[in-house]
Parts: structure tokens; C-alpha cells; sequence
């Protein structure tokens, strides 16, 4: 499903070429669940938005299905990013001015009203029923954090992509968390990535990173 | 609460009415202010075209130095017109004053014969006459309403006397009618004119047949005098001269109406500008989950258009508010002239939402322009 081949991302830090990605290659198979485990710092993330089109590689490619994802224009990208992939966050970023029901909705507004029961019976999954209507600022963290879960699966989405989403989470919340992603997350992929091994009890495969190498895969 | 699309223009506005409110509050501010001081000040030209207006409706003459010479222009004029003539008419005329917004403007009695008086009050659409005409010889005079409300005078009011300022007569001149016309007019008997006002001048005043036909008649004989010992008074005088005595006037308007449109559109610019700072975020989130660059760039500059529109329509509609309080407590006690639905006035608003427009389109194509979602998830933007 998603195939990235040579996949190296690097920044300059005062006139010194500094890796936070290094030659990755790595298969992401339909339903599989992918966890990337590494520490603080080791190019986990980069590698995640390298693997969702967020970011532009400065070598190597992703396929999806094949195509390259980053000879798509930008518009493109983002269009496949909308339609095919769920995002979750480290941080439960959410549209302060907009109710829980609408901020799962946000991610494809011109299906709204499709998509309205899927994300009332999500929201209803997470033991969200009875807070839809309410406003971020109104939620506890956990709760933001499932409602932004919801945001990422009211797509029926290929591939889910989650940055560190227990992180601001206690322990308790960010097994639950984990708990609600993988249950819900049906036929979709889920490629997650989390300095907490704790984190990755469901994962099909886990494949550690550090100072940007892959360099252990666990079946 | 109501589900409303997320990136709908209209949503952020109307759940974020306390940035809503404040741009919308400047634009409208802006837009009431120029347009009420346009409408204001234009109301200087329009007051003095209404209370000549009564000139429309006839060809003043008069002779310079030779004071016989009235009956020749006026024979030399009838004969030669250009367009059929309903009546020639001989008349005395006495300095008099009438007040306006910027003080007092000269005006003029005329003295006519009784039937000339008639005519000349049917001929400045006069309906009906409060009171009765003067009689022959007798201090006695007619003014038309709007007269009667600027000056606040009734029936049996002095118009002019050996003590009235600017309105000298030997005798107490008092109203005896009052004629229901929008025209500025007063108007007594000849014979008092000539037994009591100097110097003995007789003037004359020419109608056209057809109402049409009266300023191709004045046209035609400003030119007809043209070097000679005589002078006529036209509307299209009046017209000319209320327009170039304010020439100045609105250069200086036009430089104080340019420097507040800027300082506004700056102003208006700021505030979008910090708004749209706040909502980095946003935009970065919205990117990220797959909306693309060009969506949210529509949808700001969408939000932006609804804000400068809203509140250049509505500063319009405050402006009419304004001005019809001032119109009638300040203007209407006076007969003083307002135009609520003066074109210049909303032509001089233009400005102001074209150049918001302009700052706030090139302020957000720059940031959008610049703009990384990856910052914001990657939280290098908070």
C-alpha cells in the first residue's frame, strides 16, 4: 500500500547537513498496524510526514498504491490526503469556535451531511454521545484527543497517521486511547508513532528508529 | 447549536463575533463619516442652488450704466429668441437676505404688477396662496414657504423695514401671503418698489413659452449681451458658480477623505492581520487533514470580502441615519437644503472598501504563500 524507498530528509543547522531521516526504506501493508518507536529527537515524526505527503523528502520517494506521492502538486496531495488518510496529532488540535460534532466533521465538510450519523455513532463509540454539541474549551484532554480520533476516522480512511497521539495523555487515557484507535480504525492502516513501547501492545509490526536510521524491525 | 460547514466564510464570523464586530464597527465607522461630511458639505452648493432656483423658471436683464435701455434689450431679446416667448415682464428689485448653513446669502424682492405678480408666482409652481396678494402701492409682500421657514416669519410678520438687518425698506414691509411652492421667492408690488428703492432701475424678467425651452433661451441671449451694456441672470449661472466657488473646497476634501481611507485601510489591515496570526493553527490543522492551500486561501479572502461589504453597507446605512436626524432637527427648521441620497457622497466611500480589500487580498496571499502546516503539527507554531 505505501512503499518508501531511500527516503532521507535533510536540514542544514549552520552550514552542517543534519539527517532527520537516513536512507528508510520500509512497506506499510493494507490493515497493518505500524508502530515507529524511537526517542525524542530520533526523526520518528519526520519519517511519519514524509510517509503521509505532509513533507518533501530531499531524497528517496513514497509510493501510494504504486504512484509516487511526491510528484503530486500540492493540491493533489492534499486532496489524497483528505480522502484516503486520517491524521491524529500529538497536540488535540481542534477549531476552538466549533462543536466537537463539527470539528469531526471539519475534515470533509462537502460530505457533512453523509457523513453526520458515522460521526454521531464515533463520537457515541468514544463516549463522546452526549458532548457532540460542546465546545473544545468545555473538554477534557482525553476527551479532545478522541474527538480528534473521530475527526481522523469519520473518512473511513486507508491509512491512519498518528503522531504521538497518547503523549499528552496519562498513562490510563493513552491506553484508552490506543484502545479506541485500533478498534475503530476497521480496514485502514495505522502507522503510529510514540517514544512509549507500551504504547505499540497491538501493533502488527514495530520498527525502531534512531538519529534518523531505521535500525531494529520486530514482527 | 446549529451545524454549520466548518470552512464555510460565514462560520468563523459568526461564531467569532468579538473579532467580527470591531472590523466591522471601523469599516462602518470609517463609511458614515466620509459620507456624512460629504453629504454635508455638498449640501453648501445644493442649498445654494435651491434657493436660486427660483431662476430656473425665468431670464433675468438688467442694463449696466444706462438705465433707459431695459425696454430695447428687452424688445431686442423677444424679437430675436430662438424659442417662443410667453411673457416679458418689468419689474423693481430691492436687496434682501435669507439665511443658510453657512450664513446669510444675498436674495432679492422683486416688485411686479399685480397680473405679472400672479403669473410669476403660477410660474414658480406656487399651488396655493395663504393669505392674499399685495396691494397696489401698499408695503405688503408675498414669500413662498420656504422662505417663511428660514427666516421663521408668518402672516403679518415684517420681511423688510427701516430696522431690519440687511432688509432695508423706508416702510415696515409685512407678509401679507404666503405661496405653497419648494421655490425660494419674494415678491411685492412694483409701485412700492419704485416709490421707495433706489436707484431707479427697471429690470425685466423673460419666460420661455415651453419650461424646456428656458435654458436654451438663457444660453442663447448670455451670449446675445455678450460686450454689451447689459447683463442677464440664468440659472446655469448659478449652477456654474456653485460649482467652481468650491473647487478648493474639495481639493482639501479630497486630500483629508485619501489620508483617512489610508489610515483606516491600515488600521483594518492590522486587525486582519493579528486575527489572521491567531489563526495559524487553524490553518495549519485544516491543511494537514487534507484541505488544500488555495480552499483556505478562498475561504479567508471570502471572510474578509463579507466583513468589508457588511460593513460598508451597513456604514452606508448609518450614514442615512445620521443625516436624517441632522436633517431634521438641524436643516429641516431652517429650510436648509440635505440631499440624503447624494450620489458624490456615496461615490467618495468607494475608496474605502476597495483599498481594505486590496491590503487585507495582498496581506493573506503573503502568508499563505509562507505557510507550512508542518510548524504548526510539528508545534514550531503555537
Amino acid at each position: 500500500m505505501i512503499e518508501a524507498a531511500g527516503l532521507s530528509l535533510v536540514y542544514s543547522d549552520h552550514g552542517r547537513e543534519v539527517y532527520a531521516c537516513k536512507d528508510v526504506s520500509l512497506r506499510i501493508e493494507t490493515s497493518e498496524f505500524l508502530g515507529i518507536l524511537g526517542p525524542s529527537g530520533s526523526g520518528k515524526s519526520s519519517l511519519l510526514y514524509l510517509l503521509s505527503g505532509l513533507k518533501d523528502p530531499s531524497h528517496g520517494k513514497v509510493l501510494y498504491n504504486g504512484a509516487p506521492i511526491h510528484d503530486l502538486s500540492d493540491e493533489e496531495r492534499s486532496q489524497l490526503r483528505r480522502r484516503e488518510f486520517g491524521f491524529v496529532f500529538q497536540q488535540p488540535y481542534l477549531l476552538g469556535y466549533m462543536t466537537a460534532l463539527e470539528n469531526v466533521l471539519s475534515v470533509a465538510p462537502d460530505k457533512a451531511d453523509q457523513l453526520k450519523d458515522r460521526a454521531i455513532d464515533l463520537l457515541d463509540a468514544l463516549g463522546l454521545a452526549e458532548k457532540a454539541d460542546r465546545l473544545p474549551h468545555t473538554l477534557s484532554g482525553g476527551e479532545r484527543q478522541r474527538v480528534c480520533i473521530a475527526r481522523a476516522l469519520v473518512t473511513d480512511p486507508k491509512v491512519i497517521f498518528a503522531d504521538e497521539p497518547t503523549a499528552a495523555l496519562d498513562h490510563k487515557n493513552g491506553v484508552n486511547v490506543m484502545e479506541i484507535l485500533n478498534r475503530h480504525r476497521g480496514n485502514g492502516a495505522l502507522v503510529m508513532v510514540t517514544h512509549d513501547p507500551s504504547m505499540l501492545e497491538h501493533a502488527n509490526r514495530i520498527v525502531r528508529i534512531q538519529d534518523g536510521e531505521l535500525v531494529v524491525e520486530t514482527g | 447549536m446549529r451545524l454549520l460547514n466548518p470552512i464555510a466564510p460565514t462560520t468563523f464570523l459568526v461564531r467569532n463575533l468579538g473579532k467580527t464586530i470591531p472590523l466591522v464597527s471601523v469599516i462602518i465607522l470609517a463609511v458614515m463619516l466620509v459620507q456624512s461630511i460629504i453629504a454635508l458639505i455638498n449640501s453648501i452648493p445644493f442649498s445654494i442652488r435651491t434657493i436660486y432656483r427660483y431662476t430656473d423658471a425665468m431670464l433675468g436683464v438688467s442694463p449696466r450704466g444706462d438705465t433707459s435701455q431695459t425696454p430695447f434689450l428687452v424688445k431686442d431679446l423677444v424679437e430675436n429668441s430662438p424659442v417662443p416667448i410667453d411673457r416679458a415682464m418689468f419689474c423693481r428689485a430691492s436687496a434682501t437676505q435669507v439665511k443658510s448653513i453657512v450664513g446669510k446669502w444675498p436674495f432679492v424682492t422683486i416688485g411686479l404688477k399685480p397680473d405679472d405678480l400672479q403669473y410669476y408666482l403660477k410660474r414658480q409652481g406656487s399651488t396655493k396662496l395663504e393669505g392674499r396678494l399685495p396691494k397696489v402701492g401698499a408695503p405688503e409682500a408675498v414669500i413662498s414657504r420656504p422662505v417663511a421657514t428660514n427666516l421663521q416669519l408668518k402672516l403679518g410678520d415684517v420681511l423688510m423695514g427701516p430696522e431690519v438687518d440687511g432688509m432695508y425698506s423706508p416702510m415696515e414691509v409685512k407678509i401679507v401671503g404666503i405661496a405653497e411652492t419648494d421655490r425660494w421667492v419674494m415678491v411685492n408690488d412694483i409701485d412700492y418698489q419704485k416709490a421707495n428703492h433706489f436707484p431707479p432701475i427697471d429690470l425685466a424678467i423673460i419666460c420661455a413659452k415651453n419650461r424646456a425651452d428656458q435654458d436654451k433661451l438663457d444660453a442663447w441671449a448670455q451670449e446675445r449681451v455678450k460686450g454689451k451694456r447689459a447683463q442677464v441672470f440664468a440659472y446655469r449661472e448659478v449652477e456654474k458658480d456653485a460649482q467652481t466657488m468650491f473647487e478648493i473646497l474639495y481639493q482639501i476634501l479630497n486630500a483629508v477623505i485619501a489620508i483617512l481611507t489610508i489610515v483606516i485601510t491600515l488600521m483594518v489591515g492590522m486587525l486582519m492581520n493579528i486575527y489572521q496570526s491567531q489563526r495559524l493553527v487553524e490553518f495549519g490543522l485544516l491543511q494537514a487533514i487534507g484541505h488544500t492551500k488555495r480552499t483556505l486561501v478562498k475561504r479567508v479572502l471570502s471572510e474578509a470580502c463579507l466583513v468589508i461589504i457588511i460593513g460598508w453597507i451597513l456604514g452606508l446605512g448609518a450614514a442615512q441615519g445620521l443625516l436624517r436626524v441632522l436633517k431634521r432637527i438641524l436643516m429641516e427648521p431652517r429650510a436648509f437644503a440635505l440631499d440624503l441620497n447624494d450620489p458624490l457622497s456615496f461615490a467618495y466611500t468607494v475608496p474605502i472598501p476597495i483599498c481594505i480589500l486590496v491590503v487585507s487580498f495582498a496581506t493573506i496571499m503573503i502568508r499563505f504563500k509562507k505557510f507550512d502546516p508542518v510548524a504548526v503539527v510539528e508545534r514550531r507554531i503555537v
